[in-house]
C-alpha cells in the first residue's frame, strides 16, 4: 500500500512539474480554429495568412512581455460539428486563454456558447450575423454587425431606385440575419419585397429557386450569396436568361467569384464594410503583407484577422494570460483604437462599428463604385 | 404556365438521369439480392473521372472523357465486387447491405481527400439557354436528354437482345432454374455490375454537367435511385426506370406548391408511403420485363 501511496505521489509530482515546465516556457499560446479545409478553406487559408502575419510582427518586435505569442491553429472545416470539436480540443487539452473564432456566423455561434460557459475569450473577425451580439461576454469580434450592412444593402437598392425586389438567401444564421436586417429596413423605406426565397449552402443545383425569381420578372434581385452557392447561381440565373440586377452583400466580394462565375457576374454591385485604404494603418499593412507573401493577394477580411490578433496581444499585455484578464482589457485596449480598419472600440456587446462601400464586377474585375 | 412547362422539362431531364441510376440499382438487387449502398459513389466516381480527363493537364473533349469515365467506373465496380462483394456471395442480404455502406463511406472520404470538398465544375463555356417558347433549355441540357435516351434504348436492345442479357434477366427472374438451364451465374453477376456501373458512369457524368459535382453527390442520388426503385417494384428494370422519371417530376413539380428547401425531401417522403402502402411497387410486376 504505502508503494503505491509513494508510486502515485511521485508520477503526480512528475505531472505537475512537466505541466508547470510547459507553462513558464517563453510562449504564450492562444488557439484558432478556421476552416483550413472543406467548404470554406479558400478564405481559411487566407485568414491563416493574415493571423501568421500579425503573429509574426508582434514576435519580431519582442513578443509580448519578452514572450512569444503562438496560434495553435485547429481545423474546423467549415462546418459547426467540426468547429465545436476543435475548440473543446482548444479549451481542454490546449488549456488557451482565447481562441479566434472559427469563420461562418453559423459555425461561430456553434462554438460561441461553449466559450462562454468554459469563460474562454473567443473573438471572431468575419461573422456578421446579429445573433452574435447577444452571445455572451465572452464573445467578441472586430467584424461589424449585419445589423449595419442589411442597412447598407437596403439603402444601396433605394439608392440605385429599385422599389420591388426578390431576396435570396443562404439558410443559415448569417443569411437569415442578414436577410432579417434587409427586409426591415428596405420595407421602413418605402421598399417591397417580392418575395423571400432561402437555400441551402453546398447544393449543386439551386433553378428551383431561380425560377421563382425569373417568373417575378424583377427589375433588381438581392442574392445574399457566398462565393460558391454564389457562383453557382448566377451561373444557372445566366443560363436560364434571368436578366435582372443583382445587388449582393459582401461575402461573394472575391476574384474568385469571377473565376467561378465568369460573365454571369458582370455587373454584379454589392456593399462591403469599408475602410480606408489610404489611412498609414493600411499602408503599414500593405508593406508588411508584401514583405512576407510577395505579391500574393491580400485574402478576404486579412485586415480585420491583422487587427483582431493584434487587439488580441494588447489585451494579454495588459490584463495577463488569464481568460477574466484578457476579458476585461479588451475593452480597455480597444478604446480609440485605429487599427487597418478602422476604430475598434468595443461597445458593451463585443461589437464594432464600421463604414459601406459599393463594390461592382466590371470588365471581369471588382472595383469600387461611388 | 411557364413555370409548370419549365419545371416539367427539368423535371423530365432530371428523371432521365435519375432513371439512369435506378436500373443499375434495381438491377444488382435483382441479381445479387441486396441494395447496393455504394451506388452513389459509382455515380460520384463516374463524374470525377469525366472531370479528371476534361481538366489540364489531359484536356480530352467531354465526350472521350465520358467514354473514359464509363471504363473507369467499370473497373472500380468490378474491383468492389472482387474485394468485397464476391467474397460475401453467399452471406446474408443485411451483411452485403452494411458492407455496401462502408464501401461507400470509403469512396466518399477518399474523393474529398483527392478533390476536396468544394463544389466543382465541369470546363463548359457559360451559354444562355436557348429559349422554346415559354421554356429556356441549356445546349448542355438538350445533348442530357439525347444521351440518357440513348443509354436507354440501348439498354432495352441489350436486355432484350443479346445473350448476356437474356441470361441477366433470366437470374434475376429465377437464379436456381437460370443454372439449371446451364447458365454461368457468376458471369452473370459480371455482366450485371459492368451494366449498372457503365449506366451510373453515365448518369453521373449527365448529372454532373447539368449543375456541379461534389464527394457527396452519390448519397442524395442513392436517395433518389431507391426511391425510383420501390415506385416501379424491387428487382424491375422497366419500373424502375419508370419510377426514376416519375421522381425527377415530382421534385421539380413539387415544388411549385411546397417550400423549395424541401425538394430534396421529396424522394425520402415517396420512399416512406412507398414502403407503409406499397411496398411492392406502385406498378407491380404486371408492367415488368425481368
Amino acid at each position: 500500500m504505502k508503494k503505491i501511496i509513494v508510486f502515485v505521489a511521485i508520477v503526480v509530482s512528475a505531472v505537475l512539474f512537466l505541466a508547470q515546465a510547459g507553462m513558464s516556457s517563453g510562449t504564450i499560446k492562444i488557439g484558432a480554429v478556421q476552416p483550413l479545409s472543406g467548404n470554406l478553406a479558400v478564405y481559411g487559408q487566407g485568414f491563416k495568412m493574415a493571423i501568421d502575419l500579425a503573429v509574426d510582427e508582434i514576435n519580431a518586435n519582442g513578443g509580448i512581455k519578452g514572450k512569444k505569442l503562438e496560434v495553435i491553429y485547429e481545423d474546423g472545416k467549415g462546418t459547426a460539428k467540426d468547429s465545436v470539436a476543435a475548440v473543446r480540443k482548444l479549451i481542454d487539452v490546449d488549456k488557451v486563454p482565447v481562441i479566434l473564432g472559427p469563420a461562418a456566423s453559423t459555425n461561430f455561434l456553434a462554438v460561441a456558447p461553449i466559450c462562454e460557459r468554459a469563460h474562454v475569450v473567443l473573438i471572431g473577425a468575419e461573422s456578421a450575423s446579429p445573433a452574435i451580439t447577444k452571445a455572451g461576454d465572452y464573445i467578441f469580434r472586430v467584424f461589424p454587425s449585419d445589423k449595419l450592412q442589411g442597412k447598407g444593402v437596403a439603402d444601396l437598392v433605394i439608392k440605385l431606385g429599385y422599389k420591388k425586389v426578390p431576396v435570396l438567401y443562404i439558410n443559415n444564421d448569417w443569411g437569415k440575419g442578414l436577410k432579417d436586417e434587409f427586409v426591415k429596413n428596405f420595407t421602413k423605406k418605402g421598399g417591397k419585397i417580392l418575395s423571400e426565397i432561402p437555400y441551402d449552402q453546398g447544393k449543386t443545383d439551386y433553378r428551383a429557386q431561380l425560377l421563382k425569381i425569373k417568373q417575378l420578372h424583377p427589375k433588381a434581385a438581392v442574392a445574399l450569396v457566398y462565393v460558391k452557392d454564389g457562383a453557382v447561381i448566377f451561373k444557372q440565373a445566366y443560363e436560364l436568361g434571368i436578366q435582372t440586377q443583382w445587388i449582393t452583400g459582401s461575402a461573394a466580394k472575391s476574384g474568385k467569384l469571377i473565376k467561378l462565375a465568369g460573365k454571369a457576374v458582370e455587373g454584379l454591385i454589392g456593399t462591403y464594410p469599408n475602410f480606408s485604404t489610404t489611412s498609414p494603418q493600411y499602408k503599414h499593412f500593405v508593406a508588411l503583407w508584401k514583405k512576407k507573401y510577395g505579391d500574393k493577394k491580400i485574402g478576404i477580411f486579412a485586415e480585420y484577422n491583422y487587427d483582431m490578433v493584434h487587439l488580441v496581444a494588447k489585451a494579454i499585455a495588459k490584463g495577463g494570460t488569464t481568460p477574466d484578464g484578457i476579458r476585461k482589457a479588451l475593452y480597455e485596449v480597444s478604446k480609440g483604437y485605429k487599427g487597418v480598419t478602422g476604430d475598434k472600440t468595443f461597445d458593451a456587446n463585443g461589437d464594432v462599428g464600421s463604414a459601406y462601400g459599393v463594390w461592382m464586377v466590371k470588365d471581369g474585375k471588382i472595383v469600387t463604385r461611388k | 404556365m411557364s413555370l409548370f412547362l419549365q419545371s416539367l422539362l427539368d423535371g423530365l431531364i432530371a428523371g432521365s438521369i435519375y432513371a439512369l441510376f435506378a436500373v443499375g440499382l434495381t438491377l444488382i438487387y435483382g441479381t445479387l439480392h441486396f441494395i447496393n449502398f455504394a451506388h452513389g459513389e459509382l455515380i460520384m466516381a463516374g463524374a470525377y473521372f469525366a472531370y479528371l480527363f476534361m481538366m489540364p493537364p489531359l484536356h480530352l473533349s467531354p465526350f472521350i472523357s465520358g467514354g473514359c469515365a464509363i471504363v473507369g467506373v467499370v473497373c472500380l465496380a468490378l474491383l468492389m465486387d472482387r474485394s468485397v462483394f464476391s467474397p460475401l456471395r453467399n452471406a446474408n442480404s443485411l451483411l452485403l447491405l452494411i458492407a455496401s455502406l462502408g464501401i461507400s463511406l470509403f469512396f466518399q472520404n477518399l474523393a474529398q481527400v483527392i478533390w476536396g470538398a468544394e463544389i466543382r465544375t465541369f470546363p463548359f463555356p457559360l451559354e444562355r439557354g436557348i429559349s422554346l417558347g415559354p421554356v429556356v433549355i441549356t445546349p448542355v441540357q438538350a445533348w442530357i436528354l439525347i444521351i440518357a435516351a440513348g443509354a436507354i434504348f440501348l439498354l432495352y436492345l441489350f436486355l432484350k437482345f443479346t445473350r448476356a442479357g437474356k441470361a441477366i434477366r433470366s437470374v434475376s427472374d429465377n437464379p436456381r432454374l437460370a443454372k439449371t438451364f446451364g447458365v454461368e451465374t457468376e458471369r452473370v453477376i459480371r455482366f450485371v455490375w459492368i451494366v449498372a456501373a457503365s449506366l451510373a458512369a453515365v448518369g453521373g457524368v449527365l448529372y454532373a454537367a447539368d449543375t456541379n459535382l461534389e464527394p457527396h453527390m452519390g448519397t442524395i442520388n442513392l436517395v433518389r435511385a431507391f426511391a425510383a426503385v420501390l415506385l416501379g417494384g424491387v428487382g424491375n428494370v422497366w419500373g424502375a426506370l419508370i419510377g426514376g422519371i416519375v421522381i425527377g417530376l415530382s421534385e421539380n413539380l413539387g415544388v411549385l406548391i411546397l417550400p423549395i428547401g424541401y425538394k430534396d425531401a421529396i424522394a425520402f417522403c415517396v420512399i416512406i408511403l412507398l414502403l407503409l402502402f406499397r411496398p411492392e411497387g406502385i406498378l407491380g410486376v404486371r408492367w415488368g420485363v425481368r
